[in-house]
């Protein structure tokens, strides 16, 4: 397509090809030729790869043989035969039902805390940010593994105060709480988007409720929240999305077991596992695709439920 | 990086010449290409040594060109079998045992038998040496080093509790006991006389060995029953009971690499890594270490096996297979190259090199190849190659021994660990 664009652009002939041709090609060559490095990054890196995995769903392969189709079995298998799948939803579940919400409201306590205008707020606001420039980082999972180790700093506080703490990133009855605290700690986008939403909220209406002597926390749940739900909904989506697709942390502080006794097996994990651990591609494939599948189905839930808790006020 | 920034105009003329040449019935000159491609995986100072050895097979060859590239263990596998599938492979890998049937059975690297005795000088490796780099009778790896399991011990650790370490012939039965004593005898918050090995592949599988058991048959099955693996996770549990060895979540911190070794991070006094392993545990570890041979089992056989710790082989991709092998020679036998590689990866197979080097060793380096000297008399002949699943097996045994760490009773471990690991090798 972008080599036709291309083509059209050059030379100036009027396209030949259909109707098709016409409705994508008439008089935006040139706009094409702008658009092409993205496109033929999305055809040629995205899109290509994507429709190739989801073929390869459906087939055995091992990397060194060629694929062999087998029909529906790496999904039969998903669903019915496979243990560590099983587990690896339920962490990935429990890992995005715990550290969104949490999340969330951290990020809103802080922006509501800084929209009061604290002297030096630019200064707390990057302070504040940081985690999230970092957060994704390796260096920060390592430095998670340091914090929450048998010998850690967590354990040194509190053996302090005379308690004799496990070593909460390799007990499996507390890992992946770790995992959550680090997400919740990664703060800073959503703060800052609540704290532009928050700006937003015009102040007359603040003004209007203490008249009528509404107090603090009236007003928060009467007029902040309400008038702050596309906000919410925006980062709820954003976050879970996210949250979903989590990777790094695992893969770092577990060193891609996702152990102990898989108890941080987020699904990318246990995913990569399959395609790079095991060479099993037409499997981690279907795994893949489950997961666009799951993100799908909750991003379209949740633009479904917004008709009733989101307020669109103009 | 700068072989892969081709210009555009160099990429346009490559490709016309190509064409051209296509249209004359031409094929590109490959016979004549002198550059190889070279990959392993390893440690910096591994890295370190073998660039060092490829510079100095360049000076000593004008005209060949070498690139490396090196990985660590884990990242190595994935990114080399990307390549073989995307007919890229590097021209000399690092191969290891467990790779070598499913690379040589596939077609991806090549039979080196037609070297032998030309470009390929090993003919004084020991039979069982070249046999234990041979599939289906086609030799396909050229020895790298031989090493085996060991026992890693920091002297002056054992020394402060009082209790003498564990030695050759010391059997599993002592060395539990001797832990126990550690405990009493230690004075230090969360040290313990040794690591947790229950989920370590290596120990079980030469305890199997010890009693008369192995890990995969010849046909590829499990070797042992739910009751061996029960009998190995009680070994364990009883241990971590007594405070001999670290509990499971000190355990879980190890990661299989050196510097994760609870004996690295400073939780244990003994580890069982293997033997050309410990020239890199004793560069990460600031108190003296000795090394020793793996408890036995009392009236049982010998466990351990000698092992090449890894080999070159030469892919199916290689358009210059003689240049690769012509390196990999220089590097094991040639006194400069295999000189300069030293006894990191393992002790040389060639008794002349093993001569050569023996002057120049540091102590560290001595102690590991007299423990190979001293370990005939525990050693077994190399166990069969382990069927297409056992990294698999080999992460279920890891986590069913911590499962057992936390609470599950070693019974119930044994019978999880020997259902799941059916499972996975019928599935392949």
């Amino acid at each position: 397509m972008a080599t036709y664009a291309a083509e059209v652009a050059v030379s100036k002939r009027p396209a030949k090809a259909g109707r098709i041709g016409r409705f994508f090609f008439a008089g935006n060559g040139a706009g094409y030729m702008f658009l092409a490095p993205w496109l033929i990054g999305f055809l040629g890196l995205t899109l290509g790869p994507a429709l190739a995995s989801l073929y390869l769903s459906f087939t055995d392969y091992d990397l060194l043989q060629a694929p062999k189709f087998v029909g529906m079995d790496n999904y039969v298998r998903m669903a019915t035969g496979d243990a560590k799948f099983a587990a690896a939803m339920k962490v990935t579940f429990l890992y995005v039902i715990l550290s969104v919400p949490f999340k969330l409201m951290f990020a809103l306590a802080l922006a509501m805390a800084f929209n009061r205008g604290i002297k030096g707020l630019p200064f707390y606001r990057a302070v504040f940010y940081l985690p999230s420039l970092l957060g994704g980082s390796v260096a920060i999972a390592v430095l998670w593994r340091q914090l929450f180790a048998a010998d850690g700093l967590i354990n040194s506080i509190l053996g302090v105060f005379g308690i004799d703490g496990p070593s909460w990133i390799s007990n499996p009855n507390y890992s992946l709480y770790t995992l959550v605290v680090l997400s919740v700690w990664q703060f800073g986008s959503p703060m800052i988007i609540f704290l532009a939403g928050l700006r937003q909220i015009p102040q007359d209406m603040y003004e209007a409720a203490n008249m009528d002597g509404a107090s603090k926390a009236r007003q928060f749940f009467r007029i902040t929240l309400p008038l702050l739900t596309p906000v919410i909904f925006f980062n709820f989506v954003i976050q879970t999305i996210d949250a979903f697709k989590a990777f790094t942390p695992s893969f770092i502080i577990s060193a891609g077991t996702g152990g102990p006794i898989n108890s941080t097996l987020f699904y990318t994990l246990y995913l990569y596992q399959e395609a790079f651990g095991f060479f099993r591609m037409g499997y981690a494939s279907a795994l893949a695709w489950v997961l666009v599948l799951i993100i799908a189905v909750f991003t379209t839930f949740s633009f479904l439920s917004a008709r009733y808790w989101v307020h669109y006020d103009e | 990086m700068s072989a892969y920034s081709v210009s555009r105009r160099a990429l346009l003329g490559a490709g016309a010449g190509m064409t051209a040449a296509s249209l004359l019935g031409l094929r590109p000159a490959a016979a004549q290409q002198k550059d190889i491609r070279v990959f392993w995986w390893g440690s910096q100072e591994r890295a370190d040594r073998t660039n060092r050895a490829v510079d100095a097979f360049k000076k000593a060859n004008s005209g060949i060109d070498a690139k490396t590239e090196f990985a660590g263990w884990s990242d190595y596998w994935p990114r080399l079998a990307t390549r073989v599938a995307g007919r890229n492979a590097p021209d000399l890998i690092q191969m290891d045992y467990r790779y070598m049937f499913e690379y040589a059975r596939r077609g991806a690297i090549v039979p080196l038998d037609q070297y032998l005795g030309s470009a390929l000088k090993i003919e004084g490796f020991d039979k069982a040496n070249l046999e234990s780099c041979s599939v289906d009778g086609k030799l396909f790896g050229i020895n790298l080093g031989v090493n085996s399991s060991c026992a890693v011990y920091d002297t002056a650790a054992w020394e402060a509790a009082g209790v003498e370490p564990l030695t050759f012939g010391t059997s599993w039965d002592e060395f539990s006991a001797k832990c126990a004593a550690f405990a009493k005898g230690n004075k230090r918050r969360r040290f313990y006389a040794t690591m947790d090995a229950s989920g370590h592949e290596p120990a079980f599988e030469l305890w199997l060995v010890q009693h008369g058991k192995v890990l995969y048959t010849e046909a590829g099955q499990l070797g042992f029953d739910e009751k061996d693996a029960a009998g190995w996770f009680k070994l364990w549990a009883d241990m971590r009971k007594s405070g001999g060895c670290v509990p499971a979540d000190v355990q879980a911190l190890d990661k299989s690499t050196l510097d994760t070794s609870t004996l690295t991070l400073g939780y244990a006094a003994t580890a069982f890594p293997h033997s050309n392993q410990f020239v890199g545990l004793q560069q990460l570890n600031k108190a003296k270490l000795a090394i020793t041979a793996v408890p036995v089992t009392a009236g049982g056989k010998p466990g351990q096996y000698l092992k090449p710790s890894q080999m070159w082989s030469v892919t199916s991709d290689s358009k210059s297979p003689d240049i690769a092998v012509k390196l990999a020679n220089y590097s094991v036998v040639d006194p400069e190259g295999s000189k300069i590689l030293g006894v990191e990866r393992g002790v040389p197979a060639s008794a002349a090199v093993r001569d050569l080097l023996s002057p120049t060793l540091d102590e560290v380096s001595r102690s590991v190849v007299d423990y190979i000297g001293k370990l005939g008399p525990y050693t077994a002949k190399l166990p069969p190659s382990p069927p297409k699943g056992a990294g698999e097996v080999f992460t279920v045994l890891e986590r069913v021994s911590q499962e057992v760490g936390f609470g599950v009773s070693p019974e119930e471990g044994g019978k999880k660990f020997v259902t799941e690991a059916v499972s996975i090798l019928k599935r392949g």
